[in-house]
């Protein structure tokens, strides 16, 4: 795994425009950066990302078996408890989901390690799928890479086939696709999406999350007011379970992606329950809940995460009696966990985060991101890879 | 290889300003894609009697027809909150009997040409609802259309030729007493006023 300098494509922003990326610059900063890339062997990939990214998949399914047939632990989880037959009968019904994103911190030597699991709203997707797979052709055209580069890449012929088999095990339903209001980064992931699902036939809708209405009924419509039936929605279930019209889910009729279930995984309680099932596992570190930190005794730096945030915040670091905060943010009233301490691994002046992409439960390839800071936040960089 | 084989460039190029815009149905671009004869061609009648001898099928199959697109207007119909607006859009309307106003139904779509074994379907089968556009100065006046807003062709032909899904059933459409119960979570925490973006507002609520 190595980090090499390359040129930018000569015009990529008009390239970008062209093909409906807005968000490569954000707030004045870049995000997509193309001055550099990773190149992995592909050994590297195979042993020690896409093996591992669907083991830990299927260990993780064997934590909401776990966490669903147990109230005190629905209780770690932080479910509401008038959403638990929700969430239960979503996994008992098998409702499919389409896609989720695992980060690892991995270096390029040594078992990958498990940080979370956005199994819910995982975000970049436009830039893996799509963006960096562009890159790679425009680059081996201009013969700036060698012909025979590869990128683990192969999200959007994935999403486009698992949408062509959710519209059959979802017959008779339009999809509504929903965000929220003010982020064009959503809005883009969305619409790739839509375009994704479009292309397997899906007739789909865009409704934002702050338009949904419902009837008297309590069906969930749209601005046209067409009943929903099935929606993707790009926004947390932590966040619908708890305002107002969270106490409607279940009484309708509708089809979510990702599913209630989804809700056990993208969810910081998740690693400490992966520890105890999968004690000692490679890609696993060691993690506790709050009240269990004297099994935490041997670690001399824990990181303490909140059950549920989004990008990097509300991150510290405790040795001992000392809590050193990495990051702000709103978020940690629901409680904490604690991770042994593994940086990231310094490619030059950056730390580097791996993000390894699912689709249902198939390995579909990585995104890479770099921050100058140990935690990874909403300002950090998108740099594309390579596989030589 | 481990990427995709083959994006189509053409499909994912967007036109200047267009994007993340709403789109319209990609009814069109699904039946290109499926590469079968799309059209079929329909009759449209107004009544039992009109059905029974315009069509093949026979009485009982046309009354039984009827009262499914009736039960199919009052599921997927316009509705409005009020007479006049509705009224304005298709001249004749009706009290639904739960707080909304819908306009009549002008009559019902058949298939024209049906064998042995579609009549047999068909009179167990599905019929869409069709309505008359009359606002005036519209360009889709006295044109007859689905729930969904598809236009059929001009009211009074003996027959039109239509895509075929437009003989699909259509999502229900209902009447919304409420909106806004989603998102104030992510309202609130959005006015932290921390991270790094220097708007103060979450890039995001994926991660």
């Amino acid at each position: 795994m190595l980090r090499l300098p390359i040129g930018e494509r000569p015009r990529w922003k008009e390239r970008a425009q062209e093909f409906g990326f807005h968000f490569h610059t954000l707030y004045g900063e870049p995000y997509w950066d193309e001055s550099a890339y990773y190149q992995f062997t592909l050994e590297q990939i195979e042993r020690d990302i896409e093996d591992p990214t669907e083991e830990l998949h299927g260990m993780c399914l064997d934590v909401v078996a776990k966490v669903l047939e147990n109230e005190a632990l629905l209780r770690r989880f932080c479910i509401p408890e008038q959403h638990w037959d929700f969430v239960r009968n979503s996994w008992k019904n098998g409702d499919p989901s389409l896609y989720s994103r695992l980060d690892f911190a991995y270096s390029g030597q040594g078992p990958a390690k498990l940080y979370e699991n956005n199994a819910d709203t995982p975000t970049s997707l436009y830039e893996t799928g799509f963006w960096q797979w562009l890159w790679l052709q425009d680059n081996v055209d201009r013969r700036a890479l060698p012909l025979q580069s590869d990128q683990f890449n192969s999200l959007q012929e994935k999403l486009v086939n698992r949408f062509h088999d959710l519209q059959f095990l979802t017959p008779g339903r339009e999809l509504h696709f929903a965000c929220c209001k003010d982020t064009l980064e959503d809005r883009g992931t969305v619409q790739y999406l839509q375009d994704c699902a479009s292309e397997a036939g899906i007739t789909n809708h865009f409704v934002f999350i702050e338009d949904i209405g419902c009837d008297a009924q309590g069906a969930f419509t749209d601005l046209r007011d067409q009943v929903i039936t099935w929606m993707f929605k790009l926004y947390p279930w932590e966040f619908m379970f708890r305002e107002e019209f969270g106490s409607l889910l279940g009484g309708n009729n509708v089809r979510w992606l990702e599913p209630p279930w989804k809700a056990i995984l993208s969810n910081k309680a998740l690693l400490p329950m992966l520890w105890k099932l999968f004690p000692g596992h490679p890609n696993l570190l060691p993690s506790f809940f709050e009240d269990e930190l004297d099994k935490a005794s041997n670690y001399s730096e824990l990181v303490k995460k909140p059950i549920f945030s989004r990008e990097g915040a509300n991150i510290s670091v405790v040795r001992g009696s000392d809590v050193q905060s990495l990051s702000g943010g709103p978020y940690g009233e629901e409680g904490f966990i604690y991770q042994a301490m593994h940086p990231l691994p310094k490619f030059g002046k950056s730390y580097t985060l791996l993000g390894s992409w699912l689709v249902d439960d198939m390995a579909a390839g990585i995104s890479i991101r770099e921050d100058g800071n140990l935690v990874t936040q909403d300002m950090s960089r998108y740099l594309p890879h390579i596989i030589l | 290889m481990k990427r995709s084989k083959n994006i189509n460039l053409t499909r994912m190029r967007k036109g200047k300003g267009t994007s993340f815009v709403l789109r319209p149905l990609a009814l069109g671009i699904t039946a290109a894609l499926m590469g079968c004869s799309s059209e079929e061609e329909v009759k449209v009648v107004s009544s039992v009697e009109d059905c029974v001898s315009n069509t093949q099928l026979d009485e009982a199959q046309c009354e039984s027809a009827y009262q499914r697109a009736l039960a199919e207007a009052e599921r997927t119909g316009p509705k409005y909150a009020n007479l006049s607006q509705c009224e304005a859009e298709f001249g004749s309307c009706r009290d639904s009997g739960s707080g909304f106003w819908m306009p009549l139904m002008t009559g019902f779509m058949v298939a024209s040409m049906l064998n042995d074994n579609d009549r047999r379907y068909r009179s167990s089968g599905y019929y869409n609802p069709v309505y008359r556009y009359s606002a005036s100065g519209s360009r889709y006046y006295d044109r007859l259309m689905t729930a969904d807003g598809q236009v059929i062709g001009r009211h009074g032909k003996t027959s039109y030729t239509v895509d075929k899904s437009a003989m699909d059933p259509k999502p229900k459409v209902t009447k919304t007493v409420s909106r806004g119960g989603f998102g104030a979570v992510a309202s609130a925490k959005s006015n932290w006023g921390g991270g790094r973006s220097s708007s103060g507002r979450s890039r995001s609520w994926g991660g």
